[in-house]
């Protein structure tokens, strides 16, 4: 409650208050950035390692050291955690909300207490997903009856070995490890509702605190896109509810809805769990569009190229990207209804190159230099070119009948998810990391890890489409005997092997930025970059109310250029 | 806007920084509930479309199996909602006129008819239950009021500790103790009391023996499982949003009871209101959808 | 560039292949041109020492905006419709199509053929004829997928769903599930072989031969109900226990009683599984054999575990051993093997049209006379004759251009009885 009226010199949001309470009850929005920051990244690692386990149990044919059943558990983890718990809240929650109110010149969010409460509810549904994803009925202490108690009454007989889609009718079965599944629609319900809330809080934020003069046209391309994204959250989450509340129409009520054996209906189940996970990815990718929008004129000294068309393309995204969710059930569904989704699939891609291409133009004519948030934001374009086109032959029907659940879609959706959005984070974080630390990090070792991470990203997974070439089918335990069978080894192994570099990639990222964060001796400058947007023209770090008196803006965010005609 | 200007704004705005003025944060809020109305709407809207689509798949089945709703029942409801509505809009106007009082009155009578339309939903599950249209019969349904009462009392305490109401805080979250006390020692016994009352009731549930069925009956096929599972869910969920909204509407009357409004400061009022409008407005939808259109 | 599926075995494949490839090219033209073009500038304009130059404050541009939203809609638009028309042939199923009953179940697929022949784990399918997999789960969704033959389709409880190729290269592929489906998912394969028309009808109509040795017929058993899948031979835990050592070991069961497995507690866990969990091992996940497997498979299946106990190399059955058998065959089959196998083929129609030398259609029975003059009329011995010493006398018209064959008398007896079968 109680904050410095006065500023004296040194006083900012990190050290204005004091104690582990002033943290957990903060309202400010840059501290509950840094807590999701913070719990963000552990669920990374969770996530990251179970994808080790998955690795290292691929690496050579043969069970290594896990049973079918246990490696079935881990790529659940791993895609649950990455998914729900990681990269979906990931840079809006983080990025988001430290960044918007300072770009608008705004104090904070429009509704601070509701945006603690999201955190709060996030936490509880991070807790329900992790519940389901432990063998609580398993532990020591346990009794056989209380054991069958959790299971068949309280649907705690964790670990969920489903796969991160639950498809149904696998996902159904009331006993056994499954009926945890019921847990884990409510946490994807309960997480939802964080979101929805981060996400109406932030429309009203833009809609109603931009600084005088900090017109539409002149918001920087970052709140564009977290705004687009705010709507898609607001919108598409209701529909888990929905699901949650038929699945316990079937599981209370036996209506079949699902359940093919009560005259339900499994495919209505996939359609539900899309319509809601299809929008989930651009959730993902189209803040960290922002970023890379951000980030590329900043260090070409130029203005984003097409400034409408960039922003407008976001909302052609969002937009169409409601529409194409049944592209994941090709092989499932009617041929019209195939038909007309993959048609409609192909016209997310338009917006999409219409972004790339101007990312590019801004670099035309620039002066650029190559700080490491440069460097991850060029090796975005790069994989996510890659990302973008396997999705193209994902789209082509004829096609996706062959790479429909093979090894093509895992290395597709790990350059959309993790080449795109995770690393859009990650350039993030260095570009801003002076801004909510107060300190520079170093940039030979960033640059160091930079490099281990590309290495290691495409080693991992540029084998991986040619797996998917080669007809392997994904979530396979063990690959011995299969077609191929020899160059499927390799592959596997080289992944494998891949997937270690990048993890000690991230590692050192990770290192490198908490070091520097705590023992970092370089103070950094309020503008270090010399950014033209709002939150470079406050101290670093800012003040508990950002700006010492609210900003009048007075022009463009992007007038990089230094001499007239072009 | 830098710098607070009344106490209002104080009361609007987060405590850590008064980071809006009055206008501002009201507008904000506004445009906040909207948006969460939106989403309710949406939310409802899928369990519209899914019984709309099973109505047209099993019709017969549908029509035989809403004989068991009565529609007085249902018009009580519908007239008491409307009426609290109304009511709720005569509290936001005195509100806007700073007239503290008016708007207690108002409020205590739209709780009161939130909680006589849930007393009624009560006896009409009730009969429901009695008629064995419930797959978890007597049992189950007390279990599932106890919970419910369970929900009830922390919700009010919380609300009372949250606004930190001197005058209200004991004797809430001691009543609220009591609810849960007396649920849970009367399990057994609600049963029979109130089957007694739903006897004396001349309605609770329409008695067509002819259509008589029990849920876990075999006859009993998917389609009235659709049926009731939908009725079931539609209705409980709408009645969480009538207990959520009578939360809110408590937390406003204890503002009201520090006497914070004033013209230029009644946006919980407002949020209050609307949030009891879209209560209202849906069961304006739910009623004919399930008790009319036979 | 990056030309990796495998190979084309069915009629569509090329086509699939062909905008498969169109994808790749335009993707690694755009990827190289957008990339190429950003490294460019990256280099062109990067900060020399330190200082910035001076830059434009170009803003945009509705011409390059307008091409390249224009282009990649037109590219998108191009590449939809193919991948549409060419889905279109992939689900249109040919009238006279075959069709073969699928079921799927964790984790093994069963075939059932028109004449009602079953197998498990392993299909065969004439060449060059569309053939249409009408398929079904019988517990929770699977998927058919074939990636030779670039079809796929998911097997869903409650409905059929279909699959239809043909497919235009006889060998063996193989059959993956590629819906997640459980424990076993990644074992739920099935083999395909694509053969000739004659060695099919053989193969169908195969009631199998006949096996002496019990263990080597249980060692089928094994195959072909996918036990492989669930039960090692070596040793080794998959999903249940492994046969190996097996017989005459003690069990301990999950509610802690004990059990020597003997030949009465092997027939109750196969038929039964459920009723007795051993310690360690989760219930369900076994499917009851009980009507699958006949009373005296079992006794094959249980002497086959015997003969696990480790002191014999365990009992291999090779695939052949278990296909065409002539022996089984009717002599018209081996006689159409033997025509088509030795080329006859290449000279004798079997339409009545005259290649080289006359027809076999309607040619058994037939008169005519020869160059050198007389007549004849075409019966056992004329036909034995003049494949044997075929430029004795030739028929007039004809000239002496077949070849001798060395034909075993029954061989001969087959041929005829085929050329008996053209009318
Ligand atoms: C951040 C996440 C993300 C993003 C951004 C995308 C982007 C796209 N995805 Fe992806 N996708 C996933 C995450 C994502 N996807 C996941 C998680 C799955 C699997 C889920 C599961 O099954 O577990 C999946 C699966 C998936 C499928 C289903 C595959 C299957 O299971 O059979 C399909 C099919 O249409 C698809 C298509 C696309 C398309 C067309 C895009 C487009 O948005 C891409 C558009 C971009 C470009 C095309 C590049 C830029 C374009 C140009 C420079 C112009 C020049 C290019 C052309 C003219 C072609 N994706
Ligand atoms: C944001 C999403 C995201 C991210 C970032 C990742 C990251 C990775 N994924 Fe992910 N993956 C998914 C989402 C994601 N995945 C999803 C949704 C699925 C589908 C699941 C399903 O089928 O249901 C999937 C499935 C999946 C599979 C397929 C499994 C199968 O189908 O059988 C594989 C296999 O290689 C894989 C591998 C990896 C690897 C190696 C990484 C690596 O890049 C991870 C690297 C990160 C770390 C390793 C963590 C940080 C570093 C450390 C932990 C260092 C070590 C720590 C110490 C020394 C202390 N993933
Ligand atoms: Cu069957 Cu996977
Ligand atoms: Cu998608």
């Amino acid at each position: 409650m109680s904050h410095s009226e006065t500023h004296a010199e040194g006083t900012n949001y990190l050290n204005c208050q004091k104690g582990i309470w002033s943290w957990m009850t903060t309202l400010d929005h840059k501290r509950i950035a840094l807590m999701y920051l913070f719990t963000l990244t552990f669920f990374f690692f969770v996530g990251g390692l179970s994808a080790l386990v998955v690795r290292t149990e691929l690496f050579a044919a043969g069970a290594q050291f896990l049973t079918p059943k246990q490696y079935n558990n881990f790529f659940t983890i791993h895609g649950v955690v990455m998914v729900f718990l990681f990269i979906v809240p990931g840079i809006p929650a983080i990025m988001g909300n430290f960044l918007l109110p300072l770009m608008i010149g705004a104090k904070d969010v429009a509704f601070p207490r509701l945006n603690l409460l999201s955190y709060y509810i996030y936490i509880i549904g991070a807790v329900m997903a992790l519940i389901s994803l432990v063998p609580i009925n398993t532990l020591p202490f346990i009794s056989q009856g209380f054991s069958d108690w959790l299971v068949n009454t309280a649907g705690l007989g964790g670990p969920v070995d489903t796969g991160w889609t639950f498809y149904a009718p696998y996902s159904l079965a009331k006993s056994g490890t499954q009926s945890a599944v019921i847990w884990m629609t409510g946490a994807a319900f309960v997480l939802g509702f964080s979101s929805i809330l981060t996400g109406l809080n932030f429309i009203v934020t833009v809609h109603k605190l931009r600084a005088p003069g900090m017109t539409w046209g002149r918001l920087p391309v970052f709140v564009w896109a977290t705004y687009a994204t705010a709507i898609i959250q607001t919108l598409a989450t209701p529909v888990v509810g929905i699901s949650l509340l038929l699945v316990i129409m079937e599981r209370v009520f036996g209506v079949g809805i699902f359940d093919p054996t009560l005259g339900g209906d499994p495919i209505l189940y996939s359609h539900l769990f899309w319509f809601y996970s299809h929008p989930v990815v651009y959730i993902m990718v189209l803040p960290a569009f922002g970023v890379i929008g951000e980030i590329i004129p900043v260090f070409s000294r130029k203005p984003i190229f097409g400034y409408k068309m960039v922003c407008g393309a976001t909302f052609g995204i969002a937009l169409i990207g409601f529409v194409v969710w049944a592209h994941h059930m090709f092989t499932s569904i009617g041929d019209t209804a195939a038909y007309v989704f993959s048609f409609l699939t192909f016209f997310v891609a338009v917006p999409t190159a219409v972004k790339v291409f101007n990312w590019v133009s801004t670099m035309y004519k620039g002066s650029i230099s190559f700080n490491t948030p440069m460097l991850y934001a060029m090796s975005f374009v790069f994989l996510f070119m890659i990302a973008g086109t396997t999705g193209i032959y994902l789209a082509t029907l004829a096609v996706d009948v062959f790479y429909h659940d093979t090894y093509f879609v895992v290395a597709h959706f790990h350059y959309t998810m993790q080449g795109g959005a995770v690393i859009g984070l990650i350039a993030a974080l260095h570009f801003w990391f002076p801004k909510m630390t107060g300190k520079m990090y170093n940039e030979t070792i960033s640059k160091l890890t930079f490099v281990l991470v590309m290495i290691g990203f495409n080693l991992t997974f540029l084998p991986q489409f040619v797996l998917g070439m080669k007809g392997m089918p994904r979530r396979y335990f063990d690959y011995t005997g299969l077609e191929h069978f020899d160059l499927l080894q390799t592959l596997h192994a080289t992944s494998t092997v891949g997937a270690y570099i990048n993890a000690l990639g991230y590692f050192l990222a990770l290192i490198n930025l908490l070091y520097f964060f705590w023992f970092g001796k370089t103070k950094a400058p309020a503008n270090p970059f010399n950014s033209l947007s709002l939150e470079w023209q406050t101290q670093s770090p800012p003040i508990h109310e950002n700006f010492a008196e609210t900003p009048i803006v007075t022009d463009w965010t992007y007038g990089y250029g230094t001499k007239k005609d072009a | 806007m830098s710098t607070p200007t009344t106490s209002n704004a104080i009361e609007s705005g987060p405590p850590h920084v008064h980071h809006m003025d009055a206008p501002t944060a009201y507008h904000a809020a506004k445009l906040g509930m909207w948006l969460f109305l939106a989403t309710e709407v949406l939310l409802f809207g899928g369990l519209f479309t899914a019984f709309a689509l099973y109505r047209y798949v099993y019709f017969a089945e549908f029509q035989a199996a809403s004989v068991n709703l009565d529609w007085r029942m249902g018009a009580l409801n519908t007239a008491f909602l409307i009426f609290s509505s109304f009511t709720a809009a005569l509290a936001m106007d005195a509100a806007q006129h700073g007239d503290n009082a008016k708007v207690r009155r108002n409020i205590l009578i739209t709780l009161a008819c939130g909680v006589v339309f849930l007393v009624v939903k009560y006896f009409e599950y009730k009969g429901k239950v009695a008629y064995g249209l419930f797959p978890y019969g007597v049992k189950g349904f007390e279990n599932f009021l106890f919970v419910g009462a369970l929900c009830l009392a922390i919700g009010a305490s919380g609300v009372v500790i949250f606004t930190h109401n001197a005058k209200l805080k004991i004797p809430t979250i001691l009543a609220s103790i009591a609810l849960v006390v007396a649920f849970y020692f009367l399990k057994g016994s609600i049963a029979t009391i109130s089957f007694d009352l739903a006897n004396l009731f001349p309605f609770g549930h329409a008695h067509h023996p002819e259509t008589k069925m029990v849920f876990n009956s075999p006859e009993f096929n998917t389609a009235y499982k659709s049926y009731f599972g939908l009725y079931y869910c539609m209705t409980g969920l709408h009645a969480l949003h009538v207990i959520l909204g009578m939360g809110i509407l408590f937390w406003v009357y204890l503002k009201a009871l520090n006497n914070r409004f004033s013209a230029n400061y009644y946006t919980p009022v407002e949020l209050g209101a609307l949030y009891w409008h879209l209560v209202d407005l849906i069961w304006i939808y739910l009623f004919p959808l399930l008790y009319l259109v036979g | 560039m990056f030309r990796y599926l495998p190979e084309q075995a069915s009629k569509h494949a090329a086509d699939v292949d062909w905008i498969h490839n169109l994808i790749t090219d335009l993707s690694v033209l755009f990827t190289v041109l957008i990339v190429g073009a950003m490294l460019y500038f990256a280099w062109k304009y990067r900060k020399r020492n330190g200082v910035d130059h001076e830059t434009p404050q170009i803003e945009g541009s509705h011409t390059l905006e307008i091409i390249w939203t224009v282009v990649p809609t037109i590219i998108c638009i191009i590449i939809a419709y193919y991948g549409i028309i060419y889905y279109h042939d992939i689900r249109k199923v040919d009238p006279n199509a075959m069709t073969i009953n699928v079921t799927g179940q964790k984790w093994f697929w069963e075939f059932e053929y028109e004449n009602g022949k079953k197998t498990t784990s392993e299909f065969v399918i004439p060449v060059d004829e569309p053939v249409r997999l009408l398929m079904q789960s019988k517990d929770v969704m699977h998927s058919f997928f074939i990636p030779s033959m670039r079809v796929k389709r998911d097997v869903i409880p409650g409905s059929y769903t279909y699959l239809t190729f043909t497919p235009i290269k006889t060998g063996k592929y193989q059959a993956y599930c590629t819906e997640y489906c459980g424990d076993s998912h990644y074992a739920m394969l099935a083999n395909l072989k694509v053969v000739s028309r004659a060695e099919f009808d053989a193969w169908v109509e195969d009631k199998g031969k006949i096996i002496t040795d019990p263990a080597k017929r249980g060692a089928l058993v094994y195959k072909a109900k996918g036990c492989n899948t669930c039960h090692s031979l070596d040793g080794s835990r998959i999903i249940g226990p492994t046969f190996s050592k097996l017989f005459g070991s003690e069990r301990e069961f999950a509610d802690g009683t004990k059990a020597v497995a003997d030949e009465v507690y092997l027939r109750n866990s196969i038929y039964n599984p459920n009723s007795q969990i051993v310690k360690t091992y989760s219930p369900g996940l076994m499917p009851v054999f009980e009507g699958q497997i006949k009373e005296e498979e079992m006794l094959d299946v249980i002497a086959y575990i015997k003969t696990l106990d480790g002191s014999q190399p365990v009992v291999e059955v090779e695939e052949e051993e278990v296909v065409v058998d002539p022996a089984s065959m009717t002599p018209e089959q081996r006689g159409e093997l033997l025509y088509k196998n030795n080329a006859c083929i290449g000279c004798h129609s079997l339409d009545g049209s005259k290649v080289v030398g006359p027809s076999f259609q309607g040619l058994y029975g037939r008169q005519g006379e020869f160059e050198a003059g007389g007549t004849y009329t075409a019966d056992e011995a004329y036909i034995k004759e003049s494949i044997l010493e075929s430029n004795k006398n030739i028929v007039k018209g004809y000239a002496p251009a077949m070849p001798a064959y060395q034909f075993k008398d029954e061989e001969i007896a087959d041929i005829t009885a085929y050329i008996k079968s053209i009318k």
